[in-house]
């Protein structure tokens, strides 16, 4: 069946009044997927671009006119970013540090919203204070954090912070917090009270209700703020360039290196260290995209 | 107990946001230089002076406002178009919904550096592409060449947040009750006028939170300058943030871009909370 043919089957099917919404039934049938068309191409075009140098040999990259699809696929570009470009620390300092700063976040953020929703702590102004943590701009923070971090941490915590993984998970799980806190200050809020009154009735202390009743009760919500939390320390970029250069250096970091740096001859290598670190922000991303308007709105839009 | 339940978040939050920005406060009126050591002379207002007596920084302020503003409002448009398209269903729908939201897990840096890949010359696709349609030969530098190369990153911008528009406003579209058009419909309303009767007065609340959100970030536009234009073609791109970045941790002048990064936090502040406060007053009434 055709396209067309769908469109007009389904639009018999829901009764005349569906045609309203997309426009006129015939022209807007044509205009609606040719637009999708367009954007799909918009899309993919600069995808498969990445994915096809990522496979392509020294000599097609370097090709004046370019080639679209590579003659002799090559995995080298792969192992070689991996092995000799920082590929695999980059890789596996972000996944440390992303991993630890979604556990802090969602700890640290599921005990605040908890209390903030079931004793209204702080009221409206405590949650718009953390809300307001995602209008301040980074590279106002990160200058007197790198001046801390690599200046004053020794001497005053005894370690230092800068360049090392820590600094950068206690950094992120503080702008990782707006997320994890009003979503779950959005979840905990339409759960009804009643099931952990009933709880404590029966004896559990609030400690016990939290972490029996609400926390088990707000699964899907948890999943989903951490999820965010770790996409965003995952794809995080200025404060890595910044404190992470060398030993805590993250995938973007890295890659941003080969983009920048050494411009000219490092495309594969770039392109295929792209293609492996898109890997877990993709599946995590699929993984909550019912949850994704909730989450990129923090709540204010239902998705 | 629950103040102990809040009181690690608020705490860490404290310590690495409200202690260094008031730690900031103090850089920005001294003489902060790694070659002096441990002393830090007063200098007054010179650090904010100095980011005036720049015109890279006074140009670097509009270009952030006109690129935020642009940028939003094709993603908007975009956006809208691309969720009134989607918004029944069809064969393959699922699996473009699933694609079009891949943008937003990339991190903005590697798409920045996506297209640099796709435009630099001569190895990338997009002068082919063009003296497909052009005639003659495209001999264009997307990424140094004004005014492509604000083209190309306004481009790029919009590759990345147009799905963060999209799935915000199809979620809205559909929670339009279908009973609405009905009876639009039996009034004799026709389709167009349907959408600026029904669907837009019922949107608008959805359509403000959205370009809220995305001014906001917008305004902070770093990561595609960085891996894209590295500012160029000589300061043409540098956005306030990119400058402030220059200005702190290739130069270290970080008096200076102290200076600069206090002056455009509290604008960025009292234009947020103008947003919010102007924008959001129709949803929180609704």
């Amino acid at each position: 069946m055709t396209d067309v043919a769908v469109e007009r089957a389904q639009s018999e099917k829901h009764g005349s009044s569906r045609v309203v919404r997309g426009g006129r039934f015939r022209v807007g049938g044509v205009v609606r997927f040719a637009c999708i068309a367009v954007y799909t191409g918009f899309l993919l075009l600069p995808l498969y671009w990445m994915a096809v140098t990522s496979i392509k040999s020294q000599e097609d990259q370097l090709s004046d006119p370019p080639v679209w699809f590579p003659s002799d696929p090559t995995t080298l570009n792969y192992s070689d970013a991996l092995n000799n470009f920082n590929g695999w620390k980059g890789l596996e300092n972000s996944l440390v540090v992303a991993f630890a700063t979604t556990l802090l976040a969602v700890a640290l953020g599921t005990a605040a919203a908890y209390s903030m929703a079931r004793f209204r702590t702080g009221g409206k102004h405590l949650a718009f204070w953390f809300l307001s943590q995602r209008i301040l701009p980074p590279i106002a923070i990160i200058i007197p954090i790198f001046l801390l971090y690599s200046r004053y941490s020794e001497e005053w915590l005894g370690f230092a912070l800068i360049d090392t993984r820590l600094g950068l998970i206690l950094l992120y799980t503080v702008f990782a917090l707006p997320f994890t806190v009003w979503m779950m200050y959005a979840y905990f809020r339409q759960m009804p009270p009643e099931l952990e009154e009933a709880a404590l009735v029966d004896g559990c202390s609030r400690l016990q209700a939290l972490a029996k009743i609400a926390w088990p009760l707000a699964a899907p919500g948890v999943v989903s703020a951490a999820a965010f939390a770790f996409i965003f320390s995952w794809t995080e970029f200025l404060f890595a360039q910044v404190l992470g250069r060398d030993e805590a250096i993250t995938a973007p970091v890295a890659l941003a290196g080969m983009i920048t740096f050494f411009q000219g001859n490092l495309y594969g290598q770039a392109s295929a260290l792209t293609m492996v670190s898109l890997i877990p922000a993709l599946l995590l991303g699929i993984l909550v995209q019912r949850h994704l308007v909730r989450g990129l709105t923090l709540g204010a839009v239902q998705g | 107990m629950r103040w102990l339940l809040v009181a690690p978040a608020v705490l860490i939050v404290v310590a690495l946001t409200i202690f260094p920005l008031g730690f900031s406060l103090w850089v920005a009126f001294v003489q902060y230089d790694f070659a002096l050591g441990d002393q830090h002379p007063w200098v007054g207002l010179d650090n904010f002076v100095e980011n005036w007596k720049d015109p890279v920084w006074r140009a670097s302020l509009w270009r952030t406002a006109w690129f935020s503003v642009t940028m939003v409002a094709i993603e908007l448009m975009l956006g809208l178009l691309l969720a009134l398209a989607m918004l029944r269903p069809f064969r393959g729908r699922r699996v473009l919904m699933t694609l079009y939201v891949i943008p937003l897990f990339i991190s903005p840096v590697v798409v920045g550096g996506f297209f640099d890949l796709f435009v630099r010359r001569p190895y990338g696709a997009a002068n082919e592409l063009a003296s497909w349609v052009w005639p003659g030969e495209v001999a264009i530098d997307f990424s140094q060449d004004s005014p492509w190369v604000y083209i190309t990153l306004i481009l790029a911008d919009v590759w990345q947040w147009t799905p963060f528009m999209f799935v915000i406003l199809l979620a809205g579209l559909s929670a339009i009750p279908d009973t609405l058009y009905e009876a639009a419909d039996l009034d004799g309303a026709k389709p167009r006028h349907a959408f600026v009767f029904v669907t837009l007065p019922l949107l608008l609340p959805i359509i403000l939170i959205a370009v809220t959100f995305r001014l906001i970030d917008a305004a902070k536009l770093f990561d595609i300058i960085f891996s894209l234009t590295r500012g160029g073609p000589g300061t043409d791109t540098y956005t306030t943030s990119y400058y402030l970045y220059q200005q702190g941790f290739e130069f270290f002048h970080l008096g200076q871009g102290t200076g600069g990064a206090w002056m455009f936090m509290i604008m960025l502040t009292f234009i947020s909370f103008w947003l919010v406060r102007r924008l959001l007053k129709p949803v929180e009434e609704a």
